[in-house]
């Protein structure tokens, strides 16, 4: 059984009419269901639990990444649910999975090509594509129960703690990088370089990838690290790769 | 016939491209796509282990050990002693090496530490400072201090890295 949660924004007058013609395609379909839209009166991880204890078997998440990234821990957590996502917009986490937006996202669950792939646990908080760590000048990486420690050499490095990563990564160097597949998360290191005009940029092509199942990220300050562009963690934090603990439908043209 | 004509060459075009995977026009040995990178502005210190072939142009302290190629590039410094299946050293490495097949040291390598490996190529301009023992029927045997880093506290060690 379907079972669609609207994020908040989309009771906007703006999204009516493409609201509408999802619902239509999704009744041709045959994959209509239940529908509600997400308040702040009730807990995300309380609807989706409510419901499939009602019997839904696939949540759908219409809406933004922001939307995605609020839902997908909730499903995560439950076994032998599928997650889908129907974007409103030209959305990044869209076309990793291969998604187009709107109604014809609608064509994509109907087809049901459904993976399994990894997700990213940092302390208690999920992530799915990637753990940002800001210009901090003491941040380092302990390994395999601390055998081994990764850190920048100039402190001022741009670190990512990749999965589904949208974010540039030299791709023609580094193959299968950041695939969701792989059981592992890649840590990124990218320095940075002063371009043309003064201003630094991301040297790709002098990065350092790490690929990495479990790590503990530490500072000598408290420092606010960045899951999925959204859910703020500070360190000390653990950071895990769930092997293929999400299932997702995806489309044909998805990156890995 | 047609059929089998057909298969047979199909099968020689596999064999050719399949051996042609790992040497390129010179006969080379060539990497296979690499797993770990270490940059040029990362550091990496203590016990580091994978699984994967590793390139490393950064800096590295403690011990590296893969089961597959480790290339050390040109601005590397490693002070760390390296295990790996292949060796391709273009940088400066104070350590012993444990190579189970090959070790080329380019040009501008600067080793110091002992060298046991099956094959060894080394280029005009490499430095070695140390012992080397070279032997194509040898199985090369780990240090024992390398072996007992694989178990800690009592327990195996199971790597968080490939």
């Amino acid at each position: 059984m379907y079972y669609y949660l609207y994020d908040s924004f989309l009771s906007d007058k703006k999204y009516a009419q493409t609201i509408a013609k999802i619902e239509n395609r999704l009744i041709d379909l045959g994959i209509n269901g239940k529908v509600e839209k997400m308040s702040v009166l009730k807990s995300v991880k309380e609807v989706v639990d409510d419901n499939i204890k009602n019997g839904a078997d696939t949540i759908i998440a219409v809406g933004s990444d922001k939307t995605f990234t609020k839902i997908f821990p909730a499903v995560a957590n439950q076994s032998g649910v599928t997650f889908g996502y129907i974007p409103m917009e030209n959305s990044n986490i869209a076309k990793m999975l291969g998604i187009p937006v709107a109604e014809k996202a609608c064509d994509v669950l109907s087809a049901r090509i459904i993976e399994k792939i990894d997700i990213g646990k940092v302390n208690d908080q999920y992530f799915l594509s990637t753990l940002e760590v800001p210009e901090a000048s003491n941040v380092s990486l302990e390994c395999n129960g601390g055998h081994f420690n990764i850190s920048s050499i100039s402190k001022s490095d741009h670190i990512q703690i990749c999965n589904l990563s949208y974010a540039p990564i030299d791709t023609e160097r580094h193959k299968n990088v950041c695939n969701p597949k792989d059981g592992y998360l890649e840590a990124v290191f990218t320095p940075k370089e002063k371009s043309a005009f003064g201003k630094d940029k991301l040297a790709t092509k002098k990065q350092s990838v790490f690929p990495i199942r479990k790590m503990k990220i530490v500072s000598d300050d408290i420092v606010s690290l960045v899951a999925d562009g959204e859910t703020i963690v500070k360190t000390p934090a653990t950071v895990e790769v769930l092997g293929k603990r999400l299932n997702i439908i995806v489309g044909k043209e998805r990156k890995f | 016939m047609t059929n089998t004509w057909k298969l047979t060459t199909i099968r020689l075009y596999f064999n050719i491209n399949h051996s042609n995977m790992f040497k390129n026009q010179d006969g080379d040995m060539v990497e296979k796509d690499t797993e770990t990178i270490i940059g040029p502005s990362v550091k990496v210190e203590g016990d580091f282990h994978g699984e994967g072939s590793i390139v490393v142009e950064g800096q590295v302290t403690g011990t590296l050990k893969t089961n597959q190629d480790l290339r050390i590039g040109t601005n590397a410094k490693i002070k760390a002693d390296l295990e790996a299946e292949n060796v391709f050293i273009s940088g400066e490495v104070v350590g012993d090496l444990y190579v189970k097949g090959k070790t080329e040291l380019k040009s501008t390598a600067k080793v110091t530490g002992n060298i046991k490996t099956k094959i060894i190529s080394i280029e005009a301009g490499a430095s070695l400072n140390g012992n080397c023992v070279c032997d194509q029927n040898a199985t090369i045997e780990i240090k024992e201090e390398t072996q007992k880093s694989k178990t800690r506290n009592g327990k195996n060690d199971k790597s968080d890295i490939l």
